[in-house]
């Protein structure tokens, strides 16, 4: 629920939850009053919503990356494998180093 | 060597100073001012503008005192080294600005480690290197164990962790994979350094005085892998200590069994060294922490009790106290370097912001200033134990260096600026006592012996009798005055069982007589209020009494009990009491009694009788032992001093090593 409040902002007054999920030709309607925000997903894939029922269905799907969020998830990936890099060098550099020498 | 030595410096200085010019390159930004009027810049743009790029900008937040600099850790990777916020507070009629500089978590457990590897390399290494085949015996396996226990701790202390780390999901295991890996890589560099140099660990204790090795984001302590290293080799390799081990884990299967429910402990200046949750994980965490500590301790002690060097010792205790008292007075003028002293030598508290170390209150009470050192009594007890070495060293030796100069002026500075009143007394007396012991042939000691016994039953003997004629209502105060204070602090509608206790006794009672000394001395020694609130606040079980509720968890106590409390976290300035909470009163009285007969056993070891009675005053007074540092090394000098029969600083070994 802190997601969308972030991402999607203030709820409308009056707004009423629809449930989209039983009706698969269920097509959004724009809302003049609601600036369209833009989304992304894990993969860094993008759509822009243009109301606040249309980005809440999003950000409930999986669309609540920004990419701040992914660059992190992004790094943190990195440096695991910088880690495990560093890691098997460190644990090896002596073995490594005794089978040059022989 | 030089050469060596002179390139690793210029390594340190470039990995400390590296991070902090972290900028953004893509955009070319004008950086304003930050002024009490307008902050918006950075908050249009935080994590944009690295730490350099801030004090060029703002070089006037380098000096001036109303600049607080900030570690968030909660911050992103590539925020690291750049202003992630400005905060303006106007207090009275100053206008603070705090700046948070981005420090994620998980790039300081690699950063701040690297930093003390390399500082812990400058130590000399062990004169027959072919000496440690022993100690490496197991080092593999002992490295993944202690990584999987440190990041075990990350998992038990969830709550205090998902504060601090940014976007990091305890829930799955990828993440522990990450600190896993990350513990193990500097675990293992570390491990390859101590190892070569664990002769002479015990000759540079005192530096972890200055450099406490605390991650910044993390209630971990990094010097805590040594003892840790030892504490599961001695196990893996079967050096037995029985007695210990059934007594401790006996104990553990009963803290274990009453890790019931959940009380959170803001750890504050405590970090490192103490529960943040009380819950069964982090029970089993600093259970297992503590019994490997203690171990580590141990083994250490018996495998460098030869190496020990009271010239070397007493010349890193002089230092350290220098270094630590120059720290203080820069940190306290110049707000930056208070920033990266905090985040460089991995202190649990921000240095203090008072620029005199000299200033009185209104009352022409002294303020006690501790300089970088998170408590100032405590600070005070190290600057006591510098000076109390320095007079072993000299009147044994006959020597004195300009290094000890140097210790006996700073330490002598450090203690009146900490204002810890006890320890002053305690050197003099100690002083007084050791001079005289020395001057052998001018008073005889069994002569001295007794007219010295005499002398403290004749003065207590008139103080009481003074007490009972002219103000008998003073003495009946001060022996109430804890219980008193207590009153003062507990809700009507929730008493501590430990209140309760104490109010329930009969004043005939011999359980009443003793409290009510007790009382007296806390009185004296100004802590009716801090132990006070502590009666107020502990609220025992039966057995919890008897046995406490697990080693350095403060949870249940500060939790259980809503009480009037002061605004700020009062400790209760006592060691004696936290143990008593962690421990409880029957593996308490044993020690006492342990105490009490090497006291006995050693009564002709002046320096250890010396020693151990400012420790243990100091002990019964002060927080100290819920610190790493004093735990460790007063702990370490208690065992090197205690198998000395005779005096041992006179051992011309001892002295010339």
């Amino acid at each position: 629920m802190k997601a969308i409040a972030n991402i999607c902002g203030v709820q409308p007054e009056g707004f009423e939850k629809t449930d989209i999920s039983s009706d698969p030709n269920f097509v959004f309607k724009s809302d003049a009053n609601y600036a369209a925000t833009q989304l992304f997903d894990i993969e860094g894939n993008t759509v822009f919503v243009n109301s606040y029922l249309e980005c809440q269905h999003y950000v409930m799907g999986g669309w609540d990356y920004t990419p701040l969020k992914n660059a992190e998830i992004l790094l943190q990936e990195s440096l695991f494998y910088v880690v495990a890099t560093l890691l098997v060098v460190t644990f090896f550099k002596n073995v490594a180093a005794r089978f040059l020498i022989k | 060597m030089k050469t060596k030595k002179i390139r690793t410096l210029t390594l340190l200085v470039l990995v400390v100073a590296i991070p902090w010019f972290n900028m953004d390159t893509s955009n070319d930004y004008s950086i304003p001012k930050v002024s009490q009027e307008d902050t918006s810049f950075y908050e249009v743009n935080p994590c944009k503008i690295s730490l350099a790029e801030f004090l060029l900008s703002n070089p006037e937040s380098i000096y001036q005192n109303h600049f607080y600099f900030r570690p968030d850790n909660r911050s992103s990777i590539q925020c690291f080294g750049r202003i992630s916020g400005v905060t303006v507070l106007q207090k009275n009629l100053e206008t603070q600005f705090f700046i948070s500089v981005g420090t994620s978590s998980l790039i300081n457990l690699l950063l701040q480690a690297l930093i003390w590897t390399v500082l812990f390399s400058f130590i000399p290494q062990n004169k027959e290197l072919e000496k440690i085949k022993d100690t490496i015996r197991y080092k593999n396996i002992i490295i993944l164990l202690i990584a999987y226990l440190l990041t075990f701790s990350v998992y038990a202390e969830g709550r205090f962790y998902e504060q601090n780390m940014y976007l990091v999901d305890l829930q799955v295991i990828k993440t522990y994979l990450l600190i896993f890996s990350l513990f193990t890589l500097l675990v293992k560099n570390f491990t390859d350094i101590f190892i070569t140099r664990s002769e002479n660990i015990v000759n540079y204790l005192p530096f972890i005085f200055l450099i406490t090795g605390l991650f910044s984001g993390f209630n971990l302590t990094f010097f805590s892998i040594i003892f840790l290293y030892y504490g599961l080799q001695t196990n893996l390799i079967g050096v037995k200590n029985r007695v210990f081990n059934y007594t401790y884990i006996t104990i553990s299967v009963w803290w274990l069994l009453n890790s019931k429910g959940s009380a959170f402990f803001n750890i504050g200046k405590l970090r490192g060294f103490t529960s943040s949750i009380f819950e069964f994980n982090a029970n089993l965490f600093w259970i297992v922490f503590t019994y490997l500590l203690i171990r580590g301790i141990w083994r250490i002690y018996l495998l460098n009790k030869e190496s020990f060097s009271l010239s070397v010792f007493t010349k890193n205790l002089s230092i350290t106290s220098g270094i630590l008292l120059l720290f203080g007075i820069v940190s306290a003028n110049l707000p930056i370097f208070n920033f990266i002293n905090y985040y460089v030598l991995g202190l649990q508290r921000y240095g203090v912001e008072s620029k005199t170390p000299f200033a009185f209150d209104e009352y022409s009470v002294k303020i006690s200033w501790r300089g970088i050192f998170p408590s100032s009594e405590t600070v005070g007890e190290f600057y006591g134990l510098c000076l109390l070495f320095l007079l072993f060293y000299i009147f044994n030796s006959s020597k004195i260096t300009f290094v000890n100069y140097i210790g006996i002026f700073t330490a002598s500075l450090g203690l009146y600026f900490s204002d810890n009143r006890t320890t002053i007394i305690l050197i003099f007396i100690s002083t007084l006592s050791y001079v005289l012991v020395l001057n052998r042939s001018l008073i005889k000691i069994n002569k001295l012996k007794v007219v010295g016994f005499f002398a403290i039953i004749f003065s207590f003997t008139v103080i009481y009798l003074a007490q009972l004629n002219t103000s008998a209502p003073g003495y009946e105060f001060m022996s109430n005055s804890i219980t008193s204070k207590a009153l003062t602090f507990q809700k009507e509608y929730a008493v501590s069982s430990f209140n309760s206790l104490i109010s329930g006794l009969e004043s005939s009672h011999t359980a009443s007589i003793l409290f009510g000394f007790l009382s007296f001395i806390g009185y004296l020694l100004n802590r009716s209020e801090m132990w006070g609130l502590f009666v107020a606040r502990y609220n025992p079980t039966f057995n919890e009494l008897l046995f406490g509720t697990g080693p350095l968890n403060f949870g249940q106590l500060y939790g259980e009990v809503p009480v009037n409390s002061p605004d700020s976290l009062l400790l209760p300035h006592s060691s004696v009491l936290s143990y008593l909470v962690f421990i409880g009163l029957i593996p308490l009285t044993l020690l006492l009694v342990i105490f009490l007969k090497d006291l006995y056993k050693n009564r002709t070891n002046v320096e250890f009788i010396i020693f151990s009675i400012y420790i243990s005053i100091n002990i019964f007074k002060n927080d100290s032992m819920n610190y790493f540092s004093p735990f460790v090394m007063y702990a370490i000098l208690y065992l090197i001093l205690r198998n000395k029969k005779d005096s041992v600083i006179s051992e011309k070994l001892f002295l010339e090593k």
